[in-house]
This record gives structure tokens, C-alpha cells and sequence, in this order.
């Protein structure tokens, strides 16, 4: 008996302690988690994706606009084409010859914009009017919210928009109870009744119909446990769940879970939250779902996959009607309202996948960010990059570009290569040269099959388009007028001699200087250049910021040497600037998720040369289009005037034409990565892509020329000497520009054109009077 | 020597006469600069002449911008006021006040480069000249 009690104590005691071990041990555990649950609670809960936003959109009276860009970016922007008068923010109706836009809400650093209806008219291509539709106000002036052109996914690639409990429609709060946990405010974490009446529902249907978790389980499940089904893992997410409902408030819990659960999928991204995803299917936020929307999301829950009405409309709204039907057997809502819901149809907004827009752009934007930005940080900080993109611009660039080169392999049968990174590539760059601003940036052909970006990273040699730098470097002893020989000679440099290539139209009988730059005359190029000196060129090329290396030989007056496609596009915005170079910006504002300024970049100017030098070569520049290499342009539909530069290069291995007006500047070369030819010069394989561009974005042309600046007049001279011209005698008198204290003071000296001093007398006395 | 090139040299006269002052902040303004309204009353004048469409844009823009410098928001001003250089370029008082803000930022390069522009694209404006030459003395005394 002795043995029998004390073997019966000893049991006892041996279970006692290990109870009190197991105890202890769970006890610790629910500690490790309760420690494991307040640091991710208290520190970030989500990772939030950065993003990449376009420059607002301006609208006014009066300016060009290509409407079908104009509704692609309102689309982009996720206005919602509707048949009626827009009601809501984010509605707009395309009519004929006007469209009616319902603005949204634009909170954007210090600037705060309620949203209105306004009327846009349209005449001849032109907006007519902007008219707010509730006051009758005409607006100078519309604004619409930059774009979203890229998000910085991490490796989970989840997007969602937080919502508080408060904004949460009760409609949605009682229809996520009812679909889900009706008794969450009632139970611990953990609902016995919950599993009971779920394993009696499944083995009534011999199916898995219900399953018994709290939406504190599976709160517990979706943020810190993986996704296999062990007996293991099944404790840990119950005790998880009951140490999370000790330690935080169920209103805490509930909002945790309506911003954390897996709502549908956005093609490679993953909608999460209540509040992603009422704008993904309904297009709205979250506090304006009507009572079927919140059911339809509600009934989400239990497998997106099957029941996005994306997938299958029938099956959502099955799903919607039975979360209608428990809510108003849990008395949320009354049989009418049951009812009225349960016959709406499920009317989805539709999406757009999310696609890197503007890659090459977007990809340089990010080279700039400061290291301080790191991947994780973008992918998890919600940050906010405003940048000078503007996507109609680029939508232009990128169709031009594709087009473009696709019309050169017709055109061309031995430029097309079947392998895809051995095609015909192209660069575009456009800018606006006052700012520096960069509209738009196309680094290739397909982003997808290289992501080598030929805007700013490739090194060619531009050709004829250096050219103006050389004219430019004449100006302080030469002047447009001046007669350059274009006679086919050999130089003596550094000891050694060099030929120049290339014909000249008229050779040997000289070629005044506008004429050779208008003609991209070799021969007169390098005799200019040799006449000014290398090494005065030289200086010339850096005072421009070129970061490549130049060195003073003869070929580089024709080009052969190494730019960045995008230095040689600032260097000429420069001529349209007066004179000030601008530091190319893409980057503006960088703002955290609390809309703090993080960093923020304006345009830089630094004066290179004066401005009255600026616009005697952007004139120069302008005789190219209108009688030079490039006057082909005209046939292109471009009536305005334009200032620009062809450039090819040895064996046409490269093909530039870079045009500009004072608003805008566009930079287009084309080639082939390995240096292959393209068997056509800038004026056939570049030119007509800047004008198919240049016609696809009115809205930038002001058709305006440049403001003549001091320092600049114009005087008559001889088309044939350059010299200052003799009335009634010289046959083609022209005006010419030149700088002040740099006019031809010698009346013209052809035999045939000489005056008798009388007359050059008469002239002289006849314009002091008119002074 | 007409009205405007005396009207011109005793402005540069007094810039210098002012500049030369061992003043280590900058002289309180001869011309302050413009209110909002009479912004407004210009683009009221600019409508009646038929102005291009761009320019008025703009000047809608420029009002903004002065609006923020008024209030001290310097970069958000800039951040408009290059807008406004992109719609339409030969809008002097743009560059007026970008030089303004950028010497609220103690930016003199910047400030004379804009102040510059300004010169050249109001040359000949009555009104504006004599503001653009007194800010020029501004940015001079600030240089110092």
C-alpha cells in the first residue's frame, strides 16, 4: 500500500511538474511572440512601394492639343469614361467637339486642389474654353495630378492603400464580420462554437465548406506564419492569435486585418487591404463603397482567385449575395436592403496592369536618387519621386522612335537584323531648354530586350552635329557672311598631314558661312576651324560641359570624337536659351509618406555664351531647315520655325538631327549598338522621327521665333562677296544678322556690283535720316 | 541722349552709389515688389490687347509664384514659376522673380543669371526696367 501511494504521489508530482513545465514553456513562448508581434507592430507594419510620378498636366485656353494623347493620359490617370454628365470625381465624358472631367482631390506638397467638373471645349485642335461646371467660371488655367509611371516593388510586390477603422463604411466593417467571423467581438482569438458548427457544416456537405478560424487566426496566419498545414504551425497561429488579442484592442486587430488581407491580384502585383482594393475593382475610396460593393469585397476574402469579379462575374456576385444574405440574417441589414443590393449588378471599373512606363527614364531618375535610398528603403517607405516627365510627351517619343525605325528596315531591307539585340536602335531626348526640363526620354528600342540606355549612356560620335560649336567658335572674328574656301586641300598638323573627307556643292569657289553651316560643307568647316585654331575649339567644346575627353585635331571640327547623346542635346539648348546652359533636370521633389520634402531640385542655368551669339546660330542653325540639309522638313508637315542640326557620321554608322524652337528641344539619333551602318544620313534616318514627333505634340509649339537680343543687328549684304551690299547694283542683296561691333564695313568689291561713290554716298546719306 | 538712356544711366548710377554702401544686407527696396493685384490688373490689360494664349497662361502662373515668395514658400514659388518659363519663355517677369527667389536663397549666381534674362526680356518696359535694375543692385551688394 506504502509503495502503491507513494508510486501514485510520485505520478502526481511527475505531472505536476511537467504540466508546470509545459506551462512555463507556453508561457515563455507567448512571450517570445508577444515580444516578435510589438516589434512588428510598433515598428513598420507594411512595406508600402515607392512612387514614380510624372509632372502635372497644364491645360489653357488657346493652347494646341492632340486629343487622342490627351485621352489616353486622362485613361492612364483612371478617369472613368461614362455616358452622362460626370457626378463623382474620377468620371469624365468624351463628347464631340468638347469632354467634361470630374477632378479629383489633389493633395501635392504645399499645394492642396478640391476636385470640380470642368468643361474642356475643343475648336480647330485647340482647347476653346475651360469652363468650371459649377460656378460658370472660365479658368485660365487646368491642372491635372501627375501620373503614376512606376512603383517600387520589393520581392512580395503587395500594393495596398491604408485605411483607418474610422473611414471603413459599417456597410463593410458587417459585411467582412458576417463573410468571415461574425462573433470576433465576442470570442478571445479563439472560437470553440466557431469550430464546432464548422466541422458539423463540412461533414453535412462531406466537403470542406467552412473553415473555423477567427479573423484573428488568420490575421496571424497571413503576417507572420508561412503557408504549410502542420499541426505545429496550427498551435503557433492559435497562441499567436490569443497573445495578440491580450496585448492589443479589438478595433486595433480589425483594422490590422482590413488593411492586410489578400484581396485579387493586379497582374504580377498582389491587391491587399480593403482600400487598394476598392479602387482597383470600383475605382473609388473605400469610404464611398455602396452596401453591394462592400459585400462583393467581403466575399473576396475567402478565395479571390475564384471569386474577382474580374475572373467571373457570375460567381461573384453568388458569393456577394451570400455575404448580403448572412449579414441580414445577423441583422446588419434589413430584408429590403438585402434585397435591393442583392439585385445591382457587379459593375467593375477595369485596370490597367501596372507596367514600367517611360523605363529608360524612370531607370535614370533612379541612378540620381542618393544612396541613402536604398531598394529596400523604395520598396517599403512609400516615398513619393515627382519628376519632369510628361507621359503624352513620351507616349509621342516612343511611338515616333518605333515607327520610325521600323519605316527605315522597309525602306532599307539590310538593316533589318532577326536577332533582337542586334536590331536598328534609336535615341530620343526632349527637352524644354529653358529649364532643362526632360519631357521625355526613349534610351532604345524595347526596354524589355536591352536595358542599356542610349540617351545617356552610349558614346557616338556626332558628326555634322558639332558643327554649330565650330561656327560658334568663328563668331569673334567671323561673321555669317563671311566667305569661307571650301577648296579640297591637305593640312599640316603636328607635323603630319590630313585630308580632309567630303565634297562641297561649288568647290573651290568659296562658300559664305551660313551657307556651309546650312549645307554641312566639310571642307569649309575645317577651314574655319583651322583658321580659328584647335585648340580654341577645344575650349569651345568644354565651356559646353562635355563630359567625354576632346583633344585638339582636325577631325574634330566633322565630329569624330565621343559625346553622350544627352550632353550634345544640353549643349544646343544652350543656343535656344540666350546664351545660359541648363543642367538637364528629370528629378524634382522627393516627399516621404507624410508628405515631408525629403529633397527637392531646381533647374541650374550657367551662362556660357552671350546671347546675342546664341541667336546668330540659332539663326544659322535655321537656314538648315529652310534651305539646308534638313529643308526636307517641310515636306513633313512642319510649317513653324524651326532651328536644327543633321549629323552622320563615317560610313553612316550613326544619324542625328537635333531641332529646336524656344519652348522645346528634341534630340533623335539612330544607329546600331555595334557600330554597323545604317546606310543613311540624319536627314533621312533621324529627321522625319523628330518631325513625327514634333506633329504628334502640339501643345509645345508656340510657333514663335526667338527675341532678338541686344548686341545683334541686321544689315543688307551681297549674296556672292558678303559684303555690305550696293543698291541697285549687287543682284541678290539678303539680310544677315551679326553681332554688334562685328559688321562688314567694306561695301561690296565683285567688279559688276561696284557702286560710283556718288551712289554709295546717296546710300550712307539716306540711312543717317532714317536713323 | 534720349529719355531712356539717361532714365537707364541714372538707374546704373544709383545701383553703383548704392553698392557701394558698406551695407552687409540688402537696401530696402525703391520698388517693392509688385503686389497681386496689380498682377491682376495686367493680365486684365493683357486680355483687352489680345494676348497669345500662352502668355496669359503663364502670367496666371507668375501670380502664383509671386503669391508663394509673399508668403516665404521660396522653393514651391521656383517650382511654378519654371512652369511658367516652360509655357512661354519670353516672359520677363518670370525671370524677375526667379532671380528674386533664388536671391532669397542666397543663391547670387543663379540670381544674377535670372536677374540678367529679366534685363533683357523687359528691356524697354517702362515699369519693369527700373525694378530690374534696383534688384540688380540688390544681388551686386549681396555678391559683396
Amino acid at each position: 500500500m506504502i509503495f502503491r501511494k507513494s508510486t501514485k504521489k510520485r505520478i502526481f508530482l511527475s505531472l505536476w511538474i511537467l504540466s508546470f513545465i509545459i506551462v512555463l514553456g507556453v508561457l515563455l513562448y507567448c512571450l517570445y511572440l508577444s515580444i516578435l508581434i510589438d516589434t512588428r507592430f510598433s515598428g513598420r507594419r507594411w512595406s508600402i512601394p515607392s512612387k514614380v510620378y510624372s509632372d502635372s498636366t497644364l491645360l489653357f485656353p488657346g493652347q494646341p492639343v492632340n486629343r487622342a494623347l490627351l485621352i489616353n493620359k486622362l485613361r492612364r490617370l483612371e478617369y472613368r469614361n461614362v455616358s452622362h454628365a460626370p457626378e463623382s470625381s474620377g468620371e469624365m465624358q468624351i463628347l464631340g467637339s468638347s469632354m467634361e472631367v470630374f477632378l479629383r482631390d489633389v493633395e501635392m506638397l504645399a499645394k492642396k486642389q478640391k476636385g470640380y467638373h470642368a468643361q474642356i471645349a475643343f475648336r480647330n485642335q485647340e482647347i476653346e474654353s475651360i469652363i468650371r461646371k459649377d460656378n460658370g467660371e472660365k479658368l485660365p488655367l487646368l491642372e491635372l495630378e501627375p501620373e503614376k509611371i512606376m512603383l517600387f516593388f520589393g520581392p512580395e510586390r503587395q500594393q495596398r492603400q491604408l485605411v483607418s477603422i474610422d473611414r471603413a463604411p459599417k456597410y463593410l466593417i458587417h459585411a467582412v464580420l458576417a463573410a468571415e467571423d461574425n462573433r470576433f467581438f465576442e470570442h478571445h482569438g479563439f472560437d470553440f462554437r466557431s469550430i464546432l458548427r464548422a466541422i458539423y457544416i463540412n461533414i453535412r456537405h462531406g466537403m470542406i465548406r467552412q473553415g473555423g478560424s477567427t479573423l484573428t487566426q488568420q490575421l496571424a496566419k497571413s503576417y507572420f506564419l508561412t503557408p504549410e498545414r502542420t499541426f505545429a504551425r496550427k498551435i503557433k497561429e492559435l497562441l499567436m492569435a490569443l497573445t495578440m488579442e491580450l496585448k492589443y484592442r479589438k478595433q486595433e486587430i480589425f483594422e490590422i486585418y482590413l488593411n492586410e488581407i489578400y484581396l485579387g491580384q493586379k497582374g504580377s502585383v498582389s491587391i491587399n487591404g480593403v482600400g487598394e482594393a476598392a479602387f482597383f475593382y470600383f475605382g473609388k475610396p473605400v469610404e464611398n463603397l455602396s452596401l453591394a460593393e462592400a459585400a462583393t469585397i467581403a466575399g473576396l476574402v475567402k478565395s479571390p482567385g475564384l471569386y474577382s469579379p474580374y475572373v467571373s462575374e457570375a460567381k461573384s456576385r453568388e458569393q456577394r449575395n451570400k455575404v448580403l444574405h448572412d449579414m441580414e440574417k445577423l441583422g446588419y441589414i434589413t430584408k429590403k436592403q438585402m434585397d435591393g443590393a442583392a439585385a445591382e449588378p457587379v459593375k467593375t471599373v477595369g485596370f490597367m496592369a501596372y507596367g514600367k512606363k517611360a523605363p529608360y527614364f524612370v531607370d535614370y531618375v533612379s541612378k540620381q536618387l542618393p544612396t541613402l535610398y536604398s531598394p529596400n528603403v523604395l520598396s517599403s517607405q512609400g516615398l513619393s519621386i515627382y519628376t519632369t516627365v510628361d507621359t503624352q510627351v513620351q507616349e509621342a517619343a516612343e511611338n515616333a522612335l518605333e515607327r520610325g525605325l521600323a519605316r527605315l528596315e522597309n525602306a532599307y531591307p539590310a538593316l533589318r537584323r532577326s536577332h533582337p539585340e542586334r536590331k536598328l536602335q534609336g535615341a530620343i531626348i526632349v527637352m524644354q531648354p529653358k529649364t532643362g526640363y526632360i519631357l521625355a526620354m526613349v534610351g532604345g528600342r524595347d526596354y524589355s530586350t536591352t536595358q542599356f540606355n542610349r540617351a545617356t549612356q552610349a558614346r557616338r560620335q556626332p558628326g555634322s552635329a558639332i558643327k554649330p560649336f565650330v561656327y560658334l567658335t568663328g563668331l569673334d572674328q567671323f561673321t555669317p557672311a563671311t566667305v569661307l574656301s571650301n577648296e579640297q586641300r591637305t593640312y599640316e598638323v603636328n607635323g603630319k598631314s590630313w585630308k580632309p573627307h567630303g565634297k562641297s556643292s561649288d568647290s573651290g569657289k568659296g562658300i559664305r558661312m551660313r551657307d556651309a553651316l546650312a549645307r554641312s560643307d566639310n571642307l569649309a568647316t575645317v577651314d574655319l576651324a583651322m583658321k580659328v585654331g584647335l585648340d580654341r575649339l577645344v575650349d569651345t567644346v568644354k565651356a559646353f560641359q562635355f563630359s567625354t575627353p576632346v583633344k585638339p585635331q582636325p577631325s574634330l571640327a566633322l565630329g569624330a570624337y565621343e559625346v553622350i547623346p544627352l550632353e550634345l542635346a544640353r549643349a544646343y539648348c544652350t543656343f535656344a536659351s540666350d546664351g545660359l546652359e541648363p543642367y538637364p533636370l528629370s528629378l524634382k521633389t522627393l516627399v516621404d509618406e507624410n508628405g515631408n520634402i525629403l529633397e527637392q531640385r531646381h533647374m541650374t542655368i550657367q551662362n556660357v555664351i552671350s546671347p546675342a551669339k546664341a541667336y546668330v546660330i540659332s539663326d544659322m542653325l535655321r537656314s538648315v531647315v529652310t534651305e539646308g540639309t534638313a529643308k526636307s522638313v517641310k515636306n513633313m508637315g512642319i510649317t513653324f520655325p524651326v532651328a536644327g542640326k543633321t549629323g552622320t557620321t563615317n560610313d553612316y554608322r550613326d544619324a542625328w538631327f537635333v531641332g529646336y524652337t524656344p519652348d522645346l528641344l528634341i534630340l533623335v539619333w539612330v544607329g546600331f549598338d555595334n557600330g554597323e551602318s545604317v546606310s543613311a544620313e540624319g536627314a533621312v534616318a533621324a529627321l522625319p522621327i523628330w518631325a513625327d514627333l514634333v506633329r504628334a505634340i502640339p501643345q509645345y509649339i508656340s510657333g514663335e521665333w526667338f527675341k532678338v537680343p541686344p548686341g545683334v543687328v541686321m544689315v543688307k549684304i551681297c549674296s556672292q562677296s558678303g559684303q555690305l551690299a550696293t543698291e541697285s547694283k549687287c543682284p541678290e542683296p539678303i539680310e544677315e544678322v551679326f553681332l554688334e561691333g562685328n559688321v562688314p564695313i567694306e561695301y561690296c568689291q565683285i567688279p559688276e556690283h561696284k557702286a560710283y561713290s556718288g551712289e554709295v554716298l546717296k546710300t550712307w546719306w539716306k540711312k543717317l535720316w532714317k536713323r | 541722349m534720349n529719355g531712356k538712356k539717361l532714365q537707364a544711366l541714372v538707374s546704373y548710377v544709383m545701383c553703383l552709389f548704392m553698392s557701394g554702401c558698406a551695407a552687409v544686407a540688402p537696401a530696402p527696396s525703391k520698388h517693392p515688389p509688385r503686389t497681386v493685384s496689380d498682377a491682376k490688373i495686367e493680365k486684365k490689360e493683357l486680355r483687352e490687347g489680345k494676348p497669345r494664349p500662352r502668355e496669359v497662361a503663364s502670367l496666371h502662373l507668375t501670380e502664383q509664384g509671386q503669391m508663394l515668395l509673399e508668403s516665404g514658400k521660396v522653393d514651391e514659388a521656383i517650382g511654378v514659376l519654371e512652369r511658367a518659363v516652360n509655357i512661354y519663355p519670353a516672359n520677363g517677369k518670370n525671370y524677375y522673380y526667379l532671380a528674386e527667389a533664388w536671391l532669397r536663397k542666397g543663391n547670387v549666381t543663379q540670381a544674377r543669371e535670372w536677374n540678367r534674362l529679366a534685363g533683357m526680356y523687359l528691356a524697354g518696359d517702362g515699369e519693369w526696367s527700373p525694378r530690374v535694375y534696383e534688384q540688380r543692385g540688390r544681388i551686386n551688394v549681396h555678391s559683396r
